[in-house]
């Protein structure tokens, strides 16, 4: 059964569920798991209809990239973060749907570049300073993919 | 009744995010300031819930690590009952060559114990049980043996043969009911005739009720009949009734006569007296008269 072929309730679950799979097994290439990572955050958990599923959906990500990773000697702060901006998103979702996809990708890029700023502060709260390094930036770049993905999946979506 | 239910959901869910949000955020700022208490905080409430796991931990490993050496006894078991299983098939393979060969060293000894020109031969058939019957052994006339020459083995007399055809000869068992032999006693000094009376079992004829005959008394060959040179051991003495004139003296035989494998055949009228008489085997008879 592909995702196109899912109830619509169920796919967001089922995207979420690949997305945090691609972050575990993209480890090995911290560019490409930033980037599974800012999508299922910012993009593919919000879609979920219930709060708490989303906000699950989003401290996963935090806790396996930051445990993927072994770098920070308290992880957590990823994850905070993570939640916050999952909840943020949903809640602007909610409540100021955008009704244009370029509101839509143009929302979720300063929610990205937010993203970068709260994570790489959170972290060096929990853990001390620590290397930015380029994920950001790919996830910026790709941001036009998965924003455009999540926009197919939402529930009310109409493409124009 | 479906809208309370739906409220209070989104009301615990509100209040489990709150709590997750937090709970991490609290997690966050005890890597910052560990003086928050937090870290200890938790350790103090997983406290009981560690100690618990780490004894349940302990106990899997202890149990696994038993099953395991179980395991490994378990094989070590198997492997050993295999080798034992091979060992047992291997003697009874061997079982019956070894106590050939066995047989065979003691009859050499006795061979070098007698000084007379004796010859090995095997047992190849025993028919003791049946009327008539007797023993069959693999050498005949073309090795030189003729009837009335004597057989013994390392333990004892057997007899004499019989017949001898040309690659076997029959042999006349001690206790055949037609076999006669000369004995003598060897501490009262009597003699007197051996005859057979059944398996394992003969008589002493004509041994006069004077005679003081015991039980247990040893009975060798006088060498009057010719067959056989004195002193090689027949029996002992199981039994003394008198009956009439004479004694009725009842001997074990000493030879296994139903379990021979290796027998050797004196040589034909030998001398009565040989110069070094062979010794009774060890344990089973009290010397040479």
């Amino acid at each position: 059964m592909s995702v196109r072929h899912a109830p619509a309730a169920v796919r967001p679950s089922l995207v979420c569920s690949v997305a945090l799979v691609g972050i575990f097994f993209s480890a090995p290439w911290p560019s490409l798991q930033a980037v599974f990572h800012v999508a299922l955050v910012l993009g593919l958990a919000p879609l979920e209809t219930v709060p708490l599923v989303a906000g699950l959906w989003a401290v996963a990500a935090g806790w396996i990239v930051e445990g993927t990773l072994r770098m920070v000697p308290h992880p957590g702060g990823a994850a905070w973060v993570d939640l916050t901006l999952a909840l943020t998103v949903l809640f602007f979702n909610r409540f100021w749907p955008p009704d244009r996809r370029l509101i839509w990708w143009g929302r979720l890029v300063g929610f990205t570049l937010l993203h970068t700023l709260l994570s790489f502060f959170a972290v060096a709260l929990a853990s001390g300073p620590h290397p930015l390094g380029r994920g950001w930036l790919w996830a910026l770049l790709t941001s036009p993919l998965w924003a455009m993905l999540a926009w197919r999946l939402k529930p009310t979506a109409h493409p124009r | 009744m479906a809208t309370r239910a739906r409220w209070r959901s989104a009301g615990w869910q509100a209040w489990l995010l709150a709590l997750l949000w937090l709970g991490h955020g609290l997690w966050v700022m005890s890597g910052r300031w560990p003086g928050l208490g937090l870290v200890k905080a938790l350790n103090f409430i997983s406290g009981p819930v560690l100690k618990i796991s780490a004894k349940w931990e302990a106990r899997r490993v202890a149990r696994s690590q038993t099953t395991n050496n179980l395991s490994i006894a378990e094989k070590e078991i198997a492997q050993l009952k295999a080798r034992i299983g091979l060992f047992e098939l291997q003697e009874a393979r061997e079982g019956p060559r070894r106590s050939e060969a066995e047989e065979a060293i003691r009859l050499l000894g006795l061979k070098q114990q007698l000084p007379l020109e004796t010859k090995a031969a095997r047992v190849i058939a025993n028919t003791r049980t049946a009327p008539f019957g007797g023993l069959v052994i693999d050498q005949g006339s073309e090795l030189g043996l003729q009837p009335d020459q004597g057989v013994i083995a390392p333990e004892g007399v057997v007899g004499r043969i019989w017949s001898a055809g040309p690659r076997q000869a029959s042999v006349l068992p001690l206790d055949a009911y037609n076999a006669s032999t000369g004995v003598m006693l060897a501490r009262s000094r009597a003699t007197g005739v051996l005859q057979g009376t059944g398996p394992g079992k003969a008589e002493i004829r004509y041994i006069s009720s004077q005679e003081g005959v015991q039980v247990g008394e040893a009975v060798y060959t006088s060498g009057l009949d010719r067959i056989f040179p004195r002193g090689l051991l027949i029996g002992f003495v199981s039994q003394v009734r008198p009956r009439d004139a004479e004694l009725k003296v009842e001997v074990s035989l000493s030879a296994p006569l139903d379990r021979l494998y290796l027998v050797l055949v004196l040589p034909s009228k030998p001398p009565i007296e040989v110069s070094s008489p062979a010794a009774p085997p060890a344990g089973s008879g009290k010397g040479l008269p």
